[in-house]
């Protein structure tokens, strides 16, 4: 107990010192596991851990016991309980088991669930409209507001949401106290573009809007920084040790040109990332796909205030460009990992670290989020590879 | 510079210029054909630009929305027979993975150069691909994918239509094709943009 207690001190350390741009003993691996990788290597099927919370739990439990020297994890398996979403009805989650395989991974509907003339009372309002007008819009048992029906789902999924989280809290202790692991992340926050673009209007919806709406849209991203700081911070519980999460969508090249990047995705998200900040949050800005044309307006962000991570964005410029101003992670490419062989991928390491750890300020990590595909014995290979070459 | 007006205004993104300008044409006389083949070469335009980076992906959206009305307009008008292509190519985002926006731009940029394009949406099982390709004897299939962990379903649909006995040549679609996935997939053609699909339907079509 004692020797986890001072392993994860240490681990903590590690990790905290590379975010501050020092250089700690060597380089802390942090891998972003899915749901599903952890429920393939746990030996469940996807359909037992979306619905069966107390496997959900125990699937990361057993990867911990399976793959050692794991350093940092997020929490139980899966994002989403999907008995939870079948109790409110909701619209925009298909699960394995429900209309699914048992073994293929959740889908997201994407439509565009807020229609254009949404916006005013959106903007107006926003918790109010979502309270009133979206929730029922997205979730069968929600449909009619005041009904017995709709009373019910609420009371189910407010209790449902309670016990997942509380389930959670106690997975996440206990794994810190077993096996000395620290929190990859504490808090999930978004860009306040995809706030609106995923999950509100949908892609089709939003480039369009950016064209026939661009005032409105401009709007309904001001009133989302401040939720979005509160979110941040709330999911976090207020702790200021570890980064929040911050998955970025739209943002990558090429969705937009750099003049709507530069209007429409960047300043909103730029007051979310230095609000976060001036409440002592870091941000891991989690930068899927390419980013490169746009290293430099990020290199505007205060010093240390994220973790820039490198998915397929050109390594040597975000080096270059951001490098000593803030600390860099990832960029093991998800098809290595998935279709390559464990000596290319230490090889992929090696390099990886020779370039672009020396000077501290680097976490080892894949480019994307690590998908069922990816081989144990690639992530074996990469963790043996950090712990080899990533000494100081 | 398109020399049609309304090839140019497809590839201005000016919605109600195209829009005006059908109903005009159509109100003049001119036959529905002779416009798609308008709307085509500004179609073929806004593809240029969008592999020549003046273009993103926003402008694409655009683009499929602005065509998609102008094509409400025109398909009334349309008698049967009417329409020629160039040839029919099956296309599908695979079992496992249901995003279709990289999908419908192919679809989009296809069919602004003139093929029927039979879009089997997403989702689309192995066995799904192989019937098609047989019902519509097309010579191309092209097959999306935007998650990795899909790749195994993208692996069974290719040796399904390899398997099939059917001389169908399989082109695969997404942001993370590379050696590795070509490889492992056995597709015959592979990209991770968009505009290539053209090029590759015109080699296949060359010699089919």
């Amino acid at each position: 107990m004692a020797e986890k207690t001072s392993l994860f001190e240490e681990r903590k350390k590690r990790y905290q010192a590379a975010m501050n741009l020092e250089k700690p003993d060597r380089v802390p691996i942090r891998l972003n596991f899915s749901g599903e990788f952890i429920t393939k290597v746990a030996g469940y099927t996807f359909q037992e851990t979306y619905y069966d919370w107390q496997k959900n739990n125990d699937a990361t439990r057993k990867m911990l016991e399976k793959i050692s020297d794991l350093e940092m994890v997020i929490g139980g398996a899966n994002l989403w309980w999907a008995a939870l979403h079948d109790a409110v009805g909701a619209k925009y989650l298909r699960f394995a088991g429900r209309d699914l395989d048992a073994e293929t991974m959740f889908q997201y509907v994407e439509e565009p669930y807020m229609l254009p003339e949404d916006y005013d009372d959106f903007i107006e309002n926003p918790t109010e409209w979502i309270a009133t007008t979206y929730l029922p819009r997205i979730h069968t048992e929600l449909a009619e507001p005041g009904s017995y029906r709709a009373t019910a789902g609420l009371i189910k999924g407010a209790f449902g949401l309670a016990q997942q989280l509380g389930s959670g809290a106690e997975a996440m202790a206990s794994y810190q106290r077993d096996f000395g692991v620290v929190p990859t992340i504490t808090g999930i926050s978004k860009a306040p573009f995809d706030t609106l673009a995923d999950t509100l209007r949908g892609l089709s919806g939003i480039m369009l809007d950016l064209y026939q709406r661009p005032e409105k849209v401009k709007k309904a991203l001001e009133v989302l920084v401040p939720h979005n700081i509160f979110y941040g911070m709330a999911t976090a519980q207020g702790d200021t040790d570890f980064p929040v999460f911050m998955p970025l969508h739209r943002g990558a090249y090429p969705f937009m040109k750099m003049e709507q990047w530069v209007e429409f995705y960047w300043p909103s998200l730029k007051q979310v990332v230095e609000g976060l900040w001036s409440n002592g949050k870091r941000t891991m800005f989690y930068a899927e796909n390419i980013w490169t044309p746009y290293l430099e307006k990020i290199a505007e962000l205060p010093e240390k205030s994220i973790i820039f991570h490198v998915d397929q964005t050109d390594m040597e410029k975000a080096h270059q460009v951001l490098g000593g101003r803030f600390c860099l992670s990832g960029n093991v490419p998800n098809s290595l990992l998935a279709f390559g062989k464990p000596e290319e991928v230490k090889e992929y390491v090696k390099r990886l670290l020779d370039k672009y750890a020396r000077d501290g300020g680097f976490i080892l990590d894949a480019g994307a989020v690590i998908l069922d595909d990816a081989k144990e014995e690639n992530i074996r290979a990469l963790i043996e590879a950090g712990l080899e070459y990533g000494v100081y | 510079m398109a020399k049609d007006e309304l090839a140019g205004a497809i590839a201005g993104l000016d919605q109600e210029k195209v829009l005006s300008l059908v109903k005009e044409r159509l109100q003049a006389g001119v036959k529905p054909m002779e416009l798609i083949g308008n709307l085509q070469e500004g179609m073929a335009r806004v593809g240029d630009l969008f592999e020549e980076g003046e273009f993103f992906l926003s402008e694409l959206i655009l683009c499929g929305e602005i065509m998609k009305e102008a094509m409400g307009l025109l398909e009334p008008e349309l008698a049967a027979g009417d329409r020629q292509y160039r040839g029919t190519i099956v296309i599908g985002t695979v079992k496992g993975d249901i995003h279709d926006l990289g999908k419908n731009i192919v679809v989009m940029l296809l069919r602004g150069a003139g093929y029927k394009v039979i879009d089997l949406g997403v989702d689309v099982a192995p066995e799904k691909f192989v019937q098609s390709a047989r019902e519509n004897e097309t010579p191309l299939v092209a097959m999306s994918m935007l998650l990795t962990s899909a790749m195994g379903t993208m692996k069974e649909c290719v040796q399904a239509i390899k398997e099939s006995g059917l001389n169908t040549r399989v082109l695969i679609g997404g942001p993370i094709i590379d050696d590795k996935v070509m490889q492992f997939s056995g597709a015959d053609y592979g990209s991770t943009i968009a505009s290539d699909a053209t090029k590759i339907a015109e080699k296949v079509f060359k010699t089919a």
